[in-house]
């Protein structure tokens, strides 16, 4: 399936009803009395990536290792393509698992060459050693690596090590693929990279994810659906653009993007940088301004609280002007039924 | 920075000067005058009744304690990964008792256990005969060195074979056994080689249990030979025979370790361990049940049963005589609390508190010097005169310093310190590699001059690593048999020593009282210090996970 390079047909339609590949129903587990996962559930529809969205500490390599099998669960299950591979008794073993994992700090083997790290899981599946390590070949090539296939990890940048991983996942072929922060370790230009080779792997194979970040903005512009993980719980389930302009509580609104709050009468408004434009029939006093190249932001000072604007521009206003700016949306929260200013 | 540099030359000067005296001369004086003494009579001594069965020995005894050491040590540390094996931590304390427990002493609580008229023969009804023989002391070696293995395996299994390694393999379709055979193994090559080799070189040095053990039996081995050339008086040719193993021994280390330390080089530097414990994957039930029974028979066959033998035998009123209440008797206690121990008990308590305060200012010196290009020669060579065999050393000390220090505390002192250094250069090298690069730079910055600046932020930082290095060279000095035993004079017996003799003397029940006596004195401060240092042990604290 992930090796053809012609799309299957399958692509996923994210407007209908995916059928449930993975499901995590009630599960809690934790370390010793430190509870980190609170009765979680969460479905991965066939075909989709579930962004798993959430700030350090908030149980999201917990959820992923329990998934993979690395953990033994303390209550709930887990079932892919509906059967049980993991309770409280009985837990199926990581290798049994129709399952590929890739490690935030790639796990690499230090003794393997990229060529036989990839080749390692179809060897695993039988195939025989020269023809495994030819497929080892195709998809370093897929990936651009193929230069690459005679060195050890210690002979290859954190950026190359991380596609040799992506690599070795792929070679797995399975069902679901689990990215614990992928591109934690990877600057600027590698992480995009990397982001660019996922996204072009996916449009041909149409193959099921759970994607951990605590970055917002790739979280958001990967995945079909964004789960946000506070405290060991799913809090809200949706698209991206739903966690972006309608996120349940203060803090989902301060995970999911930029965001200024401003008192309105009965609630918090949430207000994105770019729900706000300049000109129109409210003030406020520049404080900051920050030229990010492709952008500007603002800090406005306005009656309300402070205010972050954000221009397709140059910066046009300096420090201590006083200029004019109005909504063109925004969000109360938590949300009411209050109209939202 | 001239200030700076006057630092490094007067910490150089003094690094090398004392390498010079503790080291360098004794093996230049040793080379010279076995080449102008034994030039002549070197046929003779080669021809001499039991010098080639001496010899053979000692690699017999070396080749089987590796092959034997080695796989337990790997076994033990791969079974206590699992974090949720019942009494892990105890086990991983149990495991290095011998360490705390002088050789000799191992030795012979053995022989109280398992030989003629043991205690498994008075319990069981049956002994093993061919203790006192090749096998036995391979055996006894053997598991003296387990501990060695087990945490060298224990540190590559934290920097090099590390979770994730094996995760990966999990998540690619291994089971357990694959990835042990393809991952983990291979991962954990560089460290059973250092483990194999450090076992061989130190099993060929060993001096006090083919003396305790094997002696009395007739089974020689190079160190045996070189003290009963010694020992047994002034015999010019036992003399040069001496001579001649101690330079055999050295060169046969050295012929092992430089291939090793050029191919591993610093491969295996104890670095800080980057797998949190745990991530270690846990074992099935039945997995837990087998294992935590192999590690209990293994500690009640290697240290249990040995230690209760000689506990037993301290008390019972002679030898043969069934260990009953109505038997036990403190007698023995009693016949050995003498004067003369106790003097030689102060002796050695004395020389260990001073060689290990001045290996820790040594070890820290050279450690410091670590990253100048003659601070690296300098690592080599101490490392170097961790494998050196302490009868080698000793001959050459005597040779070189005999004619001023011949029967005196200080040349076994001397002893001590070059046999030991590398015990406290290690950990304080890799202490000093764990501090963050920035901190002596960051006080300097901030107006503390360099004296400053050591004191109130380097000194303190490496504090855990000054007490573990100064409890480790303690400890290791008040065991110390082999250097003292060629060293001593009358007047200046180490405890050690006058256990060795009594042992020589056959008087069983007064060796085993004072053997007790060794251990308790040896083990409770060691215990104490364990407890002092584990806060700040990194590899023992709890984490943590990260979510």
């Amino acid at each position: 399936m992930l090796l053809d390079s012609a799309p299957t047909g399958r692509e996923p339609d994210r407007h209908s009803r995916v059928s449930t590949l993975l499901e995590l129903r009630d599960l809690s587990l934790g370390y010793g009395s430190t509870q980190v996962l609170n009765s979680l559930n969460l479905t991965v529809g066939d075909g989709e990536i579930v962004a798993l969205l959430g700030p350090s500490g908030s149980g999201k390599s917990t959820l992923l290792n329990a998934v993979a099998g690395f953990l033994p669960i303390h209550s709930g299950e887990i079932l892919l393509a509906g059967r049980n591979i993991a309770t409280p008794r009985k837990a199926e073993p990581p290798e049994r698992r129709d399952i590929a994992f890739v490690f935030q700090d790639y796990g690499l083997w230090p003794h393997l060459t990229a060529l036989d790290t990839v080749a390692y899981p179809l060897r695993r599946r039988g195939v025989r050693r020269g023809r495994a390590r030819d497929q080892a070949r195709d998809i370093l090539d897929r990936l651009g690596i193929g230069a690459l296939a005679d060195r050890k990890p210690a002979q290859l940048s954190g950026g190359e090590q991380q596609r040799v991983g992506l690599a070795r996942a792929m070679a797995r072929e399975a069902a679901v693929y689990l990215f614990d922060e992928p591109t934690a370790h990877l600057d600027a230009p590698l992480r995009d990279l990397f982001l660019a080779e996922l996204a072009a792997r996916r449009r041909e194979s149409g193959a099921a994810a759970i994607y951990a970040t605590h970055d917002a903005a790739e979280a958001l512009g990967l995945a079909d659906r964004v789960a946000l993980l506070i405290g060991g719980r799913v809090i809200q389930n949706g698209s991206p653009q739903q966690l972006y302009s309608e996120p349940v509580s203060v803090e989902a609104a301060r995970l999911t993007g930029p965001a200024s709050l401003l008192n309105g009468t009965q609630s918090r408004i949430l207000v994105r940088p770019d729900w706000v434009r300049l000109g129109g029939d409210r003030t406020g006093v520049v404080v900051d301004v920050w030229f990010r190249g492709s952008y500007t932001d603002y800090v406005l000072r306005t009656s309300e609280g402070e205010l972050l604007v954000r221009t397709a521009a140059p910066p046009a206003h300096e420090r201590g002007e006083q200029v004019r700016w109005s909504l063109d949306r925004c969000w109360p929260l938590p949300n009411t039924e209050a109209a939202c200013d | 920075m001239r200030s700076g540099r006057a630092w490094v030359g007067a910490a150089f000067g003094l690094a090398l000067a004392s390498a010079a005296v503790l080291v360098l001369i004794p093996l230049a004086v040793l080379i010279r005058t076995s080449w102008v003494e034994g030039r002549g009579h070197l046929a003779d001594v080669v021809s001499s009744p039991g010098f080639g069965s001496a010899v053979v020995h000692s690699f017999e005894l070396s080749t089987a304690a590796t092959l034997l050491a080695v796989p337990v040590g790997v076994a033990i540390a791969l079974a206590l990964r699992d974090p949720g094996l019942p009494g892990r931590a105890f086990w991983r304390v149990a495991v290095l008792l011998p360490v705390l427990v002088p050789d000799f002493v191992l030795g012979y609580s053995w022989l109280m256990a398992y030989a003629r008229a043991g205690l498994t023969s008075e319990l069981f009804g049956f002994a093993w005969l061919q203790i006192q023989g090749p096998v036995g002391v391979s055996v006894i070696v053997a598991a003296n060195a387990v501990p060695l293995v087990y945490l060298i395996i224990t540190v590559g299994l934290a920097t090099r074979a590390e979770p994730t390694t094996e995760r990966a393999a999990r998540t690619s379709g291994a089971g357990p056994a694959t990835v042990l055979w393809t991952i983990t193994l291979p991962l954990l090559a560089p460290a059973i080689a250092t483990a194999a080799v450090l076992v061989f070189v130190l099993s060929m040095g060993t001096f006090a249990i083919p003396q305790v053990v094997g002696a009395p039996a007739g089974f020689a081995t190079i160190t045996t030979h070189i003290y009963a050339d010694l020992a047994l008086g002034s015999n010019p040719q036992g003399f040069v025979e001496a001579i001649t193993l101690a330079l055999l021994l050295i060169v046969i280390t050295l012929i092992v370790v430089a291939p090793t330390e050029k191919v591993l080089g610093g491969r295996l530097r104890i670095g800080r361990a980057a797998a949190r414990d745990t991530d270690w994957p846990t074992s099935g039930r039945i997995t837990r049940v087998i294992v935590t029974t192999a590690l209990g028979l293994y500690l009640m066959i290697t240290s249990g049963l040995p230690l209760l033998a000689l506990l037993s035998a301290s008390i019972t009123r002679a030898i043969g005589v069934p260990s009953t209440p109505d038997n036990w008797t403190t007698d023995n206690f009693l016949t050995v609390l003498t004067p003369r121990t106790g003097y030689a008990l102060g002796r050695s308590l004395l020389l260990a508190l001073a060689a290990a305060s001045i290996l820790i200012v040594l070890g820290s010196l050279a450690a410091a010097l670590g990253r100048t290009p003659g601070g690296r020669s300098l690592s080599v060579l101490i490392t170097l005169t961790l494998v050196l065999p302490g009868s080698t050393l000793a001959i050459g000390l005597l040779i070189g310093y005999g004619r001023w220090l011949a029967d005196t505390v200080v040349i076994i002192l001397i002893a001590y310190l070059a046999k030991l250094w590398a015990l406290a250069h290690r950990p304080m090298s890799a202490a000093v590699d764990r501090l963050p690069p920035a901190s002596l730079h960051a006080a300097r910055v901030s107006g503390a001059g360099m004296p400053t600046a050591l004191a109130t932020v380097v000194v303190p930082l490496l504090r855990p690593a000054l007490i573990a290095a100064w409890g480790l060279c303690f400890l290791t000095a008040l065991h110390e048999v082999t250097m003292s035993s060629l060293l001593y004079g009358p007047g200046s017996e180490t405890l050690a020593v006058v256990v060795l003799n009594s042992a020589d003397l056959g008087n069983v029940g007064a060796t085993a009282a004072l053997s007790v006596l060794v251990t308790a004195i040896v083990v409770l401060p060691g215990a104490a210090l364990w407890v002092l240092t584990r806060p700040h042990a990194p590899r023992l604290s709890t984490h943590r996970p990260r979510a």
